[in-house]
């Protein structure tokens, strides 16, 4: 045990310093600050030209959700017996997506993990981005969307409730909830950070809005006595969310009688492919952002390789699961359970069980090994993988099981068309045009939280470094009077 | 009871020793009666009992895995009372014995005439059969073995090593052993929980089984505690801060209990499919039902309500009453799991599910008071040590 590490407030990190490059608390305003208060003129070239690429794919998927509107689900590759289609496949795999950012902020929070204000930011914003995403799906999904109202409890003069007993019903109420605690949850971190980039405003449109948006925040003890309590209670209340949107999500399947859906460990194993996929975006995204905007001071190796080690975790867990099912299908000797699980391994979507089993369960046992926690280049190839993986998890779990039902004379292969795609493809177009304007208009990193875990946030730290000072010009001046 | 402050020795302990020592003579003297008189209840009673006292074991085993995992400061402190209970573990082998000699007592599917007539447990023969079953047994004996002693004599190498060394050795053994941790902990409870009835199955089950187990542990460990505290050990070092982290855990995992617990019912009323349904629909029948319903009043609504704000949970005494609770409901919920196999359409509790507790329990409180004596009762040289007796909840 070190000294510095007894004499410091008890929370503060006990190994190398999170936060590299000798950061103060205003290097590290001036450096997530001036990010985004280039002048519009000034935004970098790079930025309009990925900008325009994502909008043109989100302005495809728009066109493409009127023609689907127009003229109906059959131009997707639906049939019968797979009346659900990638419409699904997308919803479950974006509001796996967005579990991190709730997981980070929330539960990381709770056990003490300090190490998550670096990241927490964008990954919160991500978390809501991709809820966004998810929400498309479902809406297009019931075929005629003008009347997707029906959906919400609403008082009107047909006197038409909702059935409570339908796990679409559920999903609304549980995406909804999700999505309004994560909104709150990301602005109420904003409002300190909010607040800085008024007072360092220089033009009076700018400082009027940020000021309306940072609800007179002056930073002093009350203010932050609150605010801590505010977030605490937050993250308690945002806790249980982070199980139940993706156990809801897994009732969608497992409250039917389909094999390969109706199985017990459906909501936990959601909730760990979740968090796992939510990871692997969240790494993918922070290696480039964090390259793109030379962060690499804030988003730390040691960053990485936590995130690493919670994919591996993750994925590992994912892996049980998939062990789990396939044991119990067998032993139950339920011959319908049996032959969906076979089928899966070799029938003719072996190619997709076998993709999603490789990403998913093997390609993360590399990190086991710190070498590879630690190489950039097989991270990012690792994250993408692992969302790969992830969605040909949907993707199996749907359509396998649909594809060939109890009655073998009803059987058919799905083959997605090009709006099935298009669609899809576009969802990454609104996914990412937010991510961009994020990027560009909001502090990406959290100012005020990682300025928490700064060696200055510590009350003893101006004492501690008087003390050094004189130590230093006490050694100076006998260096003086030897020389 | 007496603690040397300097080398952290515990001496004077004989009189507990001796007490549990009586107990669990008393209790096992109970046993063989009970097997000579009784035997369907006692076969019965010994697995609720031995599946409890498992389940303690298996918690402070995964307790210690996760600690060194997380490589967590608060709990270096009590990691020690931990060890001490994980590696009394592979002495439940011993009472393993008995169950694994009358198969015929407790497991349908160990009857070749049953098997002979029935197509479902023919199917599952290569896996549920005596010989398969015996081996698999072992092996989850010779792993949880293997992993305690491991991280055990790593941990008292510790107090005279290199504490950053031997954590990280501890750290690495802790990878591979909770992967092998979840798989053999899954697979017993799936052997000698849910084999109990052969038809039924759960995929969930092993999760449901690891809640309770961890669960278990928190409330003995915080028991633990409350008791060396109050007999004037480790009063300074384990302070309200250690409790409160606890009582943080204890409510995670009641609720975590509960999500599982609540995902195997729901969906299993939701499909509807008879052959899952028969499991609920046995502990629906004649008082059975009452003591399914408190499992959801005593199991969670209650400690759910109690723990869920900070001032109970850095109280001592509702602490205490509270780990007593939980163990309570802990086991009954085990024996709702195993008795309705036995006591069809009505339950009723029988002096051998005390004899059968006590014997073996007091046996295993025996071995870990041994333990507790022979060794430094906190990890002496462990780098963050200091640390985790500092430390405060913000």
């Amino acid at each position: 045990m070190n000294t510095a590490e007894s004499n410091i407030s008890p929370s503060a990190p006990v190994d190398a310093p999170l936060i590299t490059g000798n950061q103060s608390f205003s290097s590290v305003t001036r450096r997530i600050s001036e990010i985004v208060e280039v002048e519009l003129k000034k935004t970098p070239k790079a930025w309009y030209i990925a900008f325009s690429i994502t909008s043109s794919l989100a302005g495809m998927m728009t066109l493409m959700i009127g023609w689907l509107l127009w003229e109906g689900t059959g131009i997707w590759g639906l049939n019968n017996p797979v009346g659900w289609g990638w419409a699904i496949v997308n919803f479950v795999f974006w509001v796996g997506i967005g579990h991190a950012g709730t997981l980070i902020s929330a539960i990381l929070f709770l056990f003490r993990q300090r190490w998550r204000t670096s990241i927490n930011r964008f990954a919160e914003a991500m978390t809501i981005f991709a809820v966004i995403c998810a929400g498309i799906f479902p809406g297009i999904h019931v075929g005629r969307a003008w009347v997707a109202y029906y959906m919400f409890p609403i008082p009107n003069q047909m006197d038409m409730w909702p059935n409570f007993r339908s796990p679409l019903l559920w999903d609304v109420f549980a995406v909804g909830t999700y999505f309004t605690v994560s909104c709150l949850f990301w602005y109420v971190g904003l409002i300190p950070d909010l607040a800085t980039l008024r007072d360092r405003a220089v033009n009076k449109v700018r400082k009027a809005i940020l000021a309306l948006f940072s609800l007179g925040w002056r930073g002093s003890n009350r203010q932050w006595r609150h605010y801590e309590k505010a977030y605490l209670i937050l993250a308690g209340i945002a806790t249980p969310l982070v199980l139940s949107v993706h156990s809801v999500v897994s009732m969608d399947f497992a409250v039917g009688v389909v094999p390969g859906w109706h199985t017990t460990i459906f909501p936990p194993y959601f909730v760990a492919g979740a968090i796992f996929s939510g990871f692997a975006m969240v790494m993918t995204l922070a290696i480039i952002a964090r390259k793109v905007y030379s962060l690499e001071d804030f988003i730390t190796m040691h960053h990485l390789e936590n995130m690493n080690k919670i994919i591996l975790v993750t994925g590992t867990m994912v892996g049980y699961a998939y062990a789990c099912e396939f044991f119990i299908a067998w032993y139950g000797a339920n011959t319908y359970e049996r032959a969906i699980f076979i089928n899966r391994a070799v029938g003719p979507y072996a190619w997709a069980y076998w993709t999603m089993v490789t990403c998913n369960v093997i390609v993360p046992q590399l990190f086991w090994f710190r070498r590879w926690r630690r190489n950039i280049v097989w991270m990012f190839i690792a994250s993408i993988l692992v969302n790969v993986g992830m969605w040909f998890e949907r993707f199996v779990i749907t359509v396998t099981s649909l594809s060939q039902d109890f009655m073998p004379s009803s059987w058919d292969y799905y083959t997605p068309t090009i709006f099935d795609i298009g669609i899809f493809i576009g969802s990454f177009g609104v996914f990412l045009t937010l991510f961009l304007l994020f990027l560009r208009f909001l502090p990406m990193i959290a100012m005020s939280e990682v300025k928490g875990i700064l060696p200055e946030a510590d009350p003893h730290y101006y004492k501690a470094q008087e003390i050094k000072d004189k130590q230093v010009i006490g050694t100076e001046g006998e260096q003086v009077q030897l020389s | 009871m007496k603690l040397d402050k300097d080398t952290f020795n515990l001496s004077e302990l004989e009189g507990l020793r001796k007490f549990a020592l009586l107990l669990g003579a008393l209790g096992l003297a109970g046993c063989v009666f009970g097997f000579c008189t009784h035997r369907d209840q006692f076969f019965y009673s010994y697995l609720t009992s031995l599946i409890f006292w498992l389940s303690i074991g298996l918690g402070s085993l995964f307790f210690v895995l996760l600690h060194h995992l997380v490589d967590a400061t608060w709990s270096v402190i009590i990691r020690r009372l931990l060890e001490n209970v994980m590696i009394t573990l592979p002495v439940l082998l011993f009472f393993f014995i008995p169950i694994l000699l009358n198969l015929h007592d407790l497991y349908h599917w160990s009857h070749a005439d049953a098997v002979a007539q029935d197509e479902l447990l023919q199917q599952k023969e290569p896996f549920l059969n005596p010989a398969f079953f015996s081996i698999r047994a072992v092996i989850y004996f010779l792993i949880w073995g293997v992993l305690a002693n491991k991280l055990y004599n790593t941990s008292l190498k510790q107090d005279n090593g290199d504490g950053r060394g031997l954590a990280l050795k501890m750290r690495n053994i802790s990878g591979p052993g909770m992967l092998l941790f979840a798989l053999t902990c899954t697979f017993a409870s799936f052997d000698w929980i849910m084999s109990l009835d052969p038809h039924w199955y759960s995929t969930i089950f092993g999760v449901y089984f690891f809640a309770g187990c961890f669960l278990a542990i928190l409330a003995f460990t915080t028991l633990t505690l409350s008791f060396l505290q109050s007999k004037g050990v480790l009063t300074d070092e384990v302070t309200i801060e250690h409790y409160h982290d606890l009582g943080k855990l204890m409510f995670a995992f009641t609720v975590f209990w509960a999500y599982i617990a609540f995902s195997q019912y729901f969906l299993i009323w939701y499909g509807n499919i008879p052959e899952e349904t028969i499991w609920y629909l046995h502990r629906w029948e004649g008082n059975w039902k009452y003591l399914s319903l408190f499992l959801v009043l005593g199991h969670f609504v209650i400690p759910f309500t109690i723990l869920l704000s900070r001032v109970p949970k850095r109280n001592i005494r509702v602490m205490t009453i509270m780990s007593v609770w939980m163990l309570v409901v802990h086991w009954l919920d085990i024996f709702w799991l195993v008795m309705p196999n036995l006591q069809k359409h009505h339950f009723h509790f029988s002096w051998l599910d005390i004899a059968t507790f006590i014997g073996i329990g007091g046996t295993f409180i025996y071995f870990v008071c041994k333990r507790l004596s022979s060794q430094p009762i906190v990890p002496v040289n462990d780098p963050k040590l200091q640390a985790s007796i500092k430390f405060v909840n913000v």
